[in-house]
């Protein structure tokens, strides 16, 4: 069956690495250690800390960018089609220096262009901005656009941003004007609404929390009406809440839409039409579970396949996506959403052989 | 049931994995504290990772929030993705598996002939 993997970090080795793609002064700035990069406020846990624990250089140390590593562990070993790249270094969560963070988002779009789109076909690019200057981050979706591997612009899940604030909107016109989608994922400073918690395991259990408002956000701001040929990715996000979200929506604007009359359409038909979220974390549900909650979203064409490599909790295709599914739910989840989402084709020579397997 | 010669009882430490391969199953052998090697079936029965690149633990443990102790150090195998903690004693994870999961870790049979370890399967 074909694969479309639609969570995939890349990495660079650190801030440094962008020193050649830098302006001055900002070039100047890194390059003499003015600042090292983000770092996670807490510890990891798990045997390989934020990564997979197999995730190592030939030596035995542990891999942090190398497409080399990717390819054989993910690419080839689970036969994918294509990997939408999303990065994990978001500019946007410097909160000040903003134009220091702008060019640090171009820097790293030009980087992973270099170093990573250009090396495998395979790749799908998102543009990393810094959502905090948002002429400057479309100005930047303008710029990175016409490469052929771009399909998404990447908005970072921080503990101060609900996308659907009217000042973001140069960002969304930005990704519609050039036929890109725009994604959704956390970072290592995403909250719940009390915070972060007391321990990791809090914290990890928090992410959906975060990635629900922006749903909420987006739609009541009026971003899916402004903007209808737009499509939002949700990654990484969690899934299960989607069905309360949309009943909750929907009962909310029966009884306040005087309010928010520039919503044309019921939250939840807008939530079907243009929203899909990744499945990675798929939580160990069981096949009834799936097929319950399946049937609870009105639809199997929401969801699509993610593996979050190399990070820790990544999702092994061969048993995440319970086989007890129909084959037809299968396809649509490992490939054929994500293929309808992005634009992509699929060889058709490749798809009957690979359903055979 | 076939047995199989792997290597000697001084290669299976306490505290480190030795993985080798049978046929085409891989295995990871392990020494408890107690002296015992244990043979485990490579893939992790959650989803499958590569069990020679998880690490030997022992157990957290406490009753008060924020007082940890830790203790049968060499005990547990934690698995290299998720890092879900298994007995080496039983084989058993330390939290229930999930309902859709085999859950416990597969011990093969270990003979220990003069300095060999034998894997029996
Ligand atoms: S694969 Fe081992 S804990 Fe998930």
């Amino acid at each position: 069956m074909p694969l479309i993997d639609t969570d995939v970090h890349e990495s660079f080795s650190g801030v440094r690495d962008l020193v050649p793609y830098l302006p001055e002064p900002y070039k100047s700035w890194i390059d003499g250690g003015g600042w090292r990069g983000f770092s996670q406020p807490f510890c990891y846990t798990t045997p390989g800390r934020g990564n997979r624990a197999d995730v190592q250089n030939p030596d035995g140390s542990a891999s942090v960018s190398d497409y080399g590593v990717m390819r054989a562990q993910l690419l080839d070993y689970h036969h994918h089609d294509y990997a939408v790249l999303t990065g994990y270094f978001y500019p946007t969560a410097l909160k000040l220096q903003y134009g220091l963070a702008s060019a640090m988002a171009a820097a790293y779009n030009d980087y992973v262009a270099e170093h990573w789109l250009a090396k495998d076909k395979r790749f799908l690019g998102s543009i990393q901005i810094n959502a905090r200057d948002p002429e400057a981050a479309a100005r930047e979706i303008d710029r990175m656009a016409s490469h052929p591997q771009i399909k998404q612009v990447m908005l970072a899940v921080v503990d101060d941003i609900a996308y659907g604030h009217p000042m973001y909107r140069p960002i969304f016109a930005a990704a519609e004007r050039n036929n890109l989608s725009v994604a959704f994922h956390h970072t290592v400073f995403a909250q719940g609404p009390y915070g972060m918690g007391l321990h990791y395991m809090e914290r990890h259990c928090l992410i959906p929390i975060a990635l629900m408002p922006q749903v909420i956000s987006l739609i009541v701001n009026g971003v899916f009406d402004s903007f209808p040929n737009l499509r939002f990715m949700i990654l990484e996000g969690g899934f299960s809440w989607l069905p309360h979200v949309m009943w909750r929506l929907d009962r909310e604007f029966r009884q306040g839409r005087v309010e928010v009359p520039w919503i044309k359409k019921l939250p939840s038909q807008h939530c079907r039409e243009r929203l899909r979220l990744s499945t990675q974390p798929t939580e160990d549900i069981t096949p009834d579970q799936w097929g319950k909650l399946i049937d609870l979203m009105g639809t199997d064409e929401l969801l699509v396949f993610s593996t979050d490599y190399p990070h820790f909790d990544f999702d092994n295709p061969n048993v995440a996506i319970p086989r007890a599914l129909s084959d037809d739910t299968r396809e649509k989840i490992f490939w054929k959403n994500a293929a309808k989402f992005y634009e992509l084709d699929i060889p058709a020579s490749a798809v009957p052989s690979k359903a055979a397997e | 049931m076939s047995r199989h010669t792997i290597c000697k009882t001084s290669e299976v430490e306490v505290g480190l994995i030795k993985p080798v391969t049978i046929g085409r199953s891989p295995i990871i052998l392990a020494r408890l504290p107690s002296g015992e090697i244990r043979a485990v079936g490579g893939y992790c029965p959650h989803q499958a990772a590569d069990l020679k690149y998880g690490c030997i633990s022992g157990v957290t443990n406490g009753d008060t929030p924020n007082e940890l102790t830790f203790d049968h150090a060499g005990e547990v195998l934690r698995c290299p993705w998720h890092g879900f903690e298994y007995s080496l004693v039983s084989g058993d994870p330390l939290v229930p598996a999930p309902a859709n999961t085999k859950g416990c870790l597969r011990f093969y049979e270990v003979a220990i002939e003069g300095d060999n370890v034998i894997v029996i399967m």
